[in-house]
């Protein structure tokens, strides 16, 4: 019986998730503080009605007070220590990141000097040989980085510039970064420009980091030949982006999930196994950040629209 | 033309390598020191023409350097590149108040992007 109630409140998984004993997560504290405070007042309410002794009565509320004490602070007890734990993760993911930096850097600068200074004497096997070197530590380096950011979001600490952006620039360079990736998986890419679209305030690199996500998506989750396109434009004074594609698109039953961390949809793991699930969660909260929201429509099998609006604002 | 002077504090030994051989190949003349208080020491006597200076560092950390460097006379003017691992919002304001020309996150650049910004600063372009 106890184990049903157990299962039925998902209080095993809640241990689970918060790494703490059973008898410690808050819903299994709640539930015996309800159950010792129902059964002290039908007692209450005996001892009222059919005895007329008031220091009874005082007794067993004093009773109730301190059950309610003692249970509500183990409550903040265990919250604490789930917030505590929760803080550890977070300051190690940020230090093991930092760590990781150093070394990376100077694997990319001496592959980097190896291919481009004393690249000569290198046969072509060689040559690629380094080539991978280098484009999987750039691909470590961005993973450290979406690491970082996503402690500091989980920290509250993702700090964002205000400084002016011009978003179709960011787009522009976005597309041209992007380009050698679109030319592999057979996609082109249209950017609809049609007229000069006013700058925001905002954090450029972050912002390029959203508009990067996106555009990699698109290009990532496209199957066979496809075509991604992109518009900026004004509505309202809003600064509204959008990014079209024609690639697997996301099953319904999983649209809910798709911002959260470490997602990543079933028909995308089979189509491209590299990707950590971080990227839209990452472009979500730094969008919000900014002051805009993030959306997108999409169809499995047909494609996917992926939209955010940031404020125009003046200085 | 005579070839411009760059002072690397940098002491990741590996990471000095890197960025010496590049830049000397790419035609500056390099010197380099591997903590902060012989960084001070060479800025003064070797007068580089720029700067690229890490900021944990043994001895005397990149701020206290940056620092020293913008209050003495030979140094004052000399442009200073802050190129290191830590990219928080809070670490690149303290590095732009304490008068750095600019910040690089190594992770993040090229050799030749670093190279690129050199000159650009020493407007070689």
């Amino acid at each position: 019986m106890k184990i049903k109630i157990i299962n039925d409140l998902n209080i095993k998984k809640q241990a689970e998730e918060l790494a703490v004993d059973i008898w410690h997560t808050p819903s299994f504290l709640f539930i015996v503080m309800g159950v010792i405070t129902a059964v002290i007042m039908i007692t209450n309410y005996y001892i009222s009605v059919n005895q007329n002794r008031p220091e009874v009565l005082v007794i067993s509320e004093s009773i109730i007070v301190i059950t309610i004490f003692i249970i509500g602070n183990s409550i903040i007890e265990s919250v604490e220590q789930v917030a505590k734990l929760n803080k550890m993760k977070s300051e190690f993911v940020s230090v093991a990141s930092h760590q990781l930096r150093s070394p990376l850097s100077a694997i990319r600068w001496e592959t980097e000097l190896l291919q481009s200074k004393f690249g000569e004497g290198l046969t072509p096997r060689q040559q690629e040989a380094v080539q991978t070197i280098r484009s999987l530590s750039g691909r470590m380096v961005r993973l450290v980085n979406d690491l970082l950011d996503v402690a500091k979001i989980d920290q509250g600490r993702l700090a964002l510039k205000k400084e002016r952006v011009d978003l179709a620039k960011i787009v522009e360079e976005t597309i041209n970064q992007c380009y050698a990736q679109a030319r592999a998986h057979n996609v082109d890419i249209i950017f609809n420009r049609k007229k000069q679209v006013p700058t925001i305030i905002g954090d450029n690199d972050r912002l390029k980091l959203v508009v990067e996500n996106l555009l990699t998506n698109g290009i990532k989750y496209t199957v066979g030949k496809g075509r991604v396109e992109i518009g900026v434009y004004e509505i309202n004074n809003y600064l509204v982006f959008n990014i079209k594609d024609n690639g697997v698109g996301i099953p319904k039953s999983q649209q809910k999930r798709i911002f959260n961390k470490f997602f990543r949809s079933d028909n995308i793991v089979k189509h491209q196994t590299e990707g950590t699930g971080l990227g839209l969660y990452i472009a979500k909260n730094i969008v919000e950040q900014s002051g805009g929201r993030i959306w997108f429509e999409s169809r499995e099998g047909v494609g996917t629209v992926f939209s955010f609006s940031l404020p125009i604002k003046q200085f | 033309m005579e070839k411009k002077k760059i002072l690397v504090i940098e002491d990741e030994a590996t990471l000095q390598k890197a960025l010496m051989e590049y830049l000397t190949l790419d035609g500056f003349d390099v010197v380099e020191a591997l903590d902060g208080e012989e960084g001070l020491r060479m800025a003064k006597r070797e007068k580089p023409d720029l700067i690229l200076l890490d900021i944990i560092l043994p001895k005397k950390d990149g701020y206290e350097v940056l620092a020293e460097l913008k209050q003495d006379e030979t140094t004052k003017d000399t442009p200073v590149v802050l190129l290191t691992n830590l990219g928080g919002p809070e670490d690149v304001q303290k590095a732009l108040d304490k008068g750095a020309t600019t910040y690089l996150i190594k992770a993040d650049y090229k050799l030749e992007e670093v190279a690129a910004k050199i000159k650009e600063l020493l407007k070689m372009q």
